[in-house]
């Protein structure tokens, strides 16, 4: 699950940061050689101004000592005066040696130039222009592992504000992204509460605890149930099966085949009866025998039939349920979150199971309806046997991104 | 269900054809609009780049001489949804007995869709048996079982046996056997990683010698589509596919796209739980439907599946004698619920689908035909054969309703719709050919009538 995930996002920040340091290098180095041009400039200037000043001074001294020469004249012969000419000359070729050995040596440091401005970046400000250019990419990313167009919109939108505009040591810009990732997919994903500790909070009031199980056609409702049930064994609690799906043909034959591999009772009534009815029944035999747990099974149903969702919004309404559990595919695309949505807008949902989790290798889907719902994932359903359900863990999950902390790049 | 997707491609051209010049930015946001709404439908996204590449290329470089540009790029978009989503491969039978095999994941409605199959070629005149090779799934030999009762369909299963190959050996052996032209097998839930189930697959493959192998996809799957369909394609060969699940919000572009490139084409799809929700898939058809432009020939093939012959000659004798009574009213508009409603309807007809029908205006219209019954039951057989007698004399109305346990303006909404049926029929009995299925023109008219009526009544 998600190998790919971790792999591309890897790619991805570390690509951000060798656009992003290689722009900054190139950015520096054109800023500080234009500063330096500058700086050249304005010595080439100064350096001239100065020569006009000593070519002024020069001829000032030249007159002076003209001046003087003449009243010398007199005294002194004519040969003592070219000494000093002499002197001022080489002073001023001097000089201008000692400007070409700087300029060799600040020919010299733009060579180190590169190295030495990459070094000194140790900041790096990601604008708005350069998130847009990669958010497409990590967009993209999200909707390839199968994550709703939606949700990666929204994913991608929350990680835009989390990094953009803010400045990051350049060593840790690959870490400081994943984290503001992982914030998100943690905020995403709610974390799952413990079914079983519920269970047990209610046993002690000796009261059964009602699940009712809804989705659409085909996820694996009736599975899942018997899985569940198979997990309530092993802590030692009771559980009835009320066969609410009185629609399909052979449903209720299928769950009552799973109740007799379980040792499980199954409260059920004939086809095309009145589901809630089943439900209501299977709790008071419950309560009667001091079962407890009730787990209802539903026909699938396809949220756009209006008189389904009405159907089950009765049987929510007459069983109570403790918890209401909407099962979802792994495998399913953007239709995930109409279905979420609409199942959590009319019954309102307390969680998640994602079935056949062991045919997809994406994981997206999770993300989808955990957004959707806010609702938290429980369990995964990941094969055909009894004992295929893990439960759902977030850090896992996380890990499995490549996204945790712990972990180095 | 396809309407949202149909919308964006259709305001896309629209874009195209209404603009003076076609320019860089134009396109651009053209082609963002067709990429949003084909991610949105789950067509694989590297399918999704290649058709914008395409279009992007031919917008801004290509000229062909004779056809304007925009014209061009329309016509190139067309035709690339039509090839992604494969070319028509009508289910073909052939002579003596046909055998298919149907497959898939777990849940993706193999056993449903084999009652829809065998219903749809029993009605169009075939001997169909259905095998039910499911040994793992608790109940779904039973399932099958009740569908084929529930339908009239003959199904061999054998409750005892443990093993699919067996199973099927024992059925081969049976003497009816060899009398069906055609035989449905029904196998368990699988994935292409199970190997212990491919390799039953296969054995089965080679004992059975299927001329058909079907895969069924249901089309809400998302991105793992396309590796769901080759990894089936390569290690089952599959022939064809059926989608399920059409009637969801899903559009399919996920499955749809994913058989376009296994070369396997998309043989039906499957758009509910009824018996009759089940279609054959034609990609020009399924196109122009979605781009709200109708289906007529969909909907044609749908009547002729919930009309059977019997009952058309008997419709047809009484046409022609120009008597209709109320209890035919009712069996009209109840046939048009089973192939689904008025919603299923208006997306087949050009022009309707697009159309906003409330959808409360389309459960009231399924509510009337509930009460309808009523009414009849309510009313003397002399009432039923001759319904002017109710005009003449309105205290048989209120006699009725009272009887019905409805409001007289029920009781007259019935009238009404007998009188226009009543009027279309004197409009063109003669060349009404109930047999040959209504011709494009009759149609529309008649659901112009039909629609006009309705809707302005129920607004």
């Amino acid at each position: 699950m998600f190998s790919k995930l971790k792999e591309k996002l890897k790619n991805w920040t570390q690509e951000i940061i060798k656009k992003k340091v290689v722009d900054e290098v190139e950015k520096k180095a054109k800023e500080e050689i234009k500063e330096k041009k500058k700086e050249e400039k304005v010595k080439k200037k100064l350096t001239k101004e100065k020569k006009k000043e000593e070519k002024e001074q020069k001829k000032k001294k030249e007159e002076k000592e003209a001046e003087k020469i003449q009243e010398e004249i007199k005294p002194v012969e004519t040969h003592e005066l070219i000494i000093p000419e002499k002197k001022e000359f080489d002073e001023e070729e001097r000089k201008i040696g000692e400007q070409i050995i700087e300029d060799i040596k600040k020919e010299e440091e733009k060579a180190g130039f590169f190295k030495k401005v990459f070094s000194k970046i140790t900041k790096i400000k990601i604008s708005e222009e350069e998130f847009e250019e990669y958010s497409k990419e990590l967009e993209m990313l999200l909707i390839e592992n199968n994550v709703a167009l939606e949700v990666a919109e929204k994913i991608t939108e929350m990680l835009k504000e989390k990094i953009v505009g803010k400045e990051f040591l350049k060593k840790e810009i690959e870490a400081q992204i994943k984290f503001a990732f992982e914030d998100i997919i943690r905020e995403i994903l709610i974390e799952p509460f413990d079914l079983i500790e519920k269970i047990k909070l209610k046993k002690a009031e000796n009261k059964p605890y009602v699940i009712l199980f809804c989705g659409i056609n085909g996820t694996g409702k009736t599975t899942t149930i018997a899985k569940i049930a198979k997990l309530l064994n092993a802590e030692k609690l009771s559980c009835v099966f009320a066969a609410a799906d009185t629609f399909r043909a052979a449903s209720i034959e299928q769950i009552k085949q799973h109740g007799e591999k379980l040792n499980v009772k199954v409260i059920a009534h004939e086809y095309g009866a009145d589901p809630a009815a089943v439900g209501f029944d299977a709790i008071k035999y419950a309560e009667k025998n001091k079962i407890n747990v009730v787990l209802i099974d539903t026909a699938g149903r396809m949220y756009t039939e209006k008189n389904l969702m009405a159907q089950i919004s009765k049987i929510a309404k007459i069983c109570k349920p403790d918890t209401k559990i909407f099962l979802g595919e792994s495998v399913t695309g953007n239709d995930a979150t109409e279905q979420a949505r609409n199942f959590n807008e009319t019954i309102g949902i307390d969680g998640i199971i994602l079935s056949k989790a062991d045919i997809d290798e994406k994981g997206g889907t999770a993300l989808s309806v955990g957004y959707i719902t806010k609702k938290p994932i429980l369990f995964l359903g990941t094969g055909q046997e009894y004992d295929k359900l893990e439960s759902f863990d977030k850090e896992k999950f996380i890990e499995k991104l490549g996204l945790n902390k712990g972990e180095e790049n | 269900m396809l309407e949202k997707l149909g919308q964006t491609i259709k305001k896309a051209t629209d874009k195209i054809a209404n603009a003076i010049f076609l320019d860089k930015n134009l396109v651009d946001s053209i082609i963002r609009d067709l990429q949003r709404a084909l991610i949105e439908a789950d067509v694989n996204i590297s399918l999704v780049k290649d058709l914008s590449d395409k279009i992007r290329k031919s917008a801004l470089d290509e000229r062909i001489k004779g056809i304007e540009k925009k014209e061009h790029i329309i016509k190139l978009l067309h035709d690339e949804l039509v090839s992604i989503l494969g070319d028509y491969k009508p289910l073909k039978l052939n002579t003596g007995q046909n055998r298919i095999i149907l497959l898939g994941l777990y849940g993706a409605g193999k056993t449903t869709t084999i009652a829809k199959l065998g219903n749809w070629y029993a009605k169009r005149g075939k001997k169909v048996a259905l095998v039910g090779l499911d040994v793992h799934r608790p109940a779904a030999r039973e399932q099958l079982q009740q569908l084929g009762e529930k339908n009239n369909l003959n199904v061999f299963v054998n409750f005892e046996e443990k093993d699919a190959v067996k199973t099927w050996k024992k059925c081969e052996k049976e003497k009816k056997f060899k009398e069906y032209d055609l035989i449905l097998i029904d196998t368990a839930g699988r994935h292409t990683l199970d190997k212990e189930l491919v390799q039953e697959i296969k054995t089965l493959g080679k004992e059975i010698k299927p001329t058909e192998t079907i895969l069924v996809m249901p089309a809400d799957i998302g991105q793992a589509a396309k590796k769901q369909a080759s990894e089936f394609q390569e290690a089952l060969k599959i022939s064809g596919v059926i989608i399920t699940r059409m009637d969801s919000t899903a559009k399919g572009g996920g499955a749809l796209t994913a058989c376009g490139e296994t070369k396997a084409g998309v043989y039906f799809i499957a758009t509910g739980e009824k018996i009759n929700d089940i279609e054959e898939f034609n990609p020009e058809n399924f196109l122009s439907r979605m781009l709200g432009m109708g289906d007529l020939q969909g909907l044609l093939e749908k009547i002729r599946l919930v009309t059977d012959e019997k009952q058309q000659e008997k419709m047809q004798k009484k046409l022609e004698e120009g008597k209709l009574s109320l209890e035919d009213v009712i069996e009209q508009v109840k046939s048009m619920n089973q192939i689904g409603g008025f919603d299923k309807i208006k997306n087949m007809i050009p022009g309707l689908g697009n159309a906003k029908i409330p959808e409360e205006l389309i459960g009231a219209q399924e509510e009337k035909v509930k009460k309808w019954e009523h009414i009849l039951k309510s009313m003397t057989p002399k009432e039923r054969e001759n319904p002017e007698l109710l005009k003449k004399q309105t205290s048989r109305i209120s006699r009725i309703a009272e009887g019905a346990g409805v409001n007289n303006s029920d009781v007259r909404a019935l009238l009404k719709q007998y009188d226009m049926l009543q009027d279309m029929l004197k409009g063109g009995v003669d060349n009404m050919d109930l047999s040959q299925g209504f011709s494009q023109k009759q149609m529309q008219k008649m659901m112009k009538k039909f629609g006009k009526k309705k809707m302005m009544r129920f607004k």
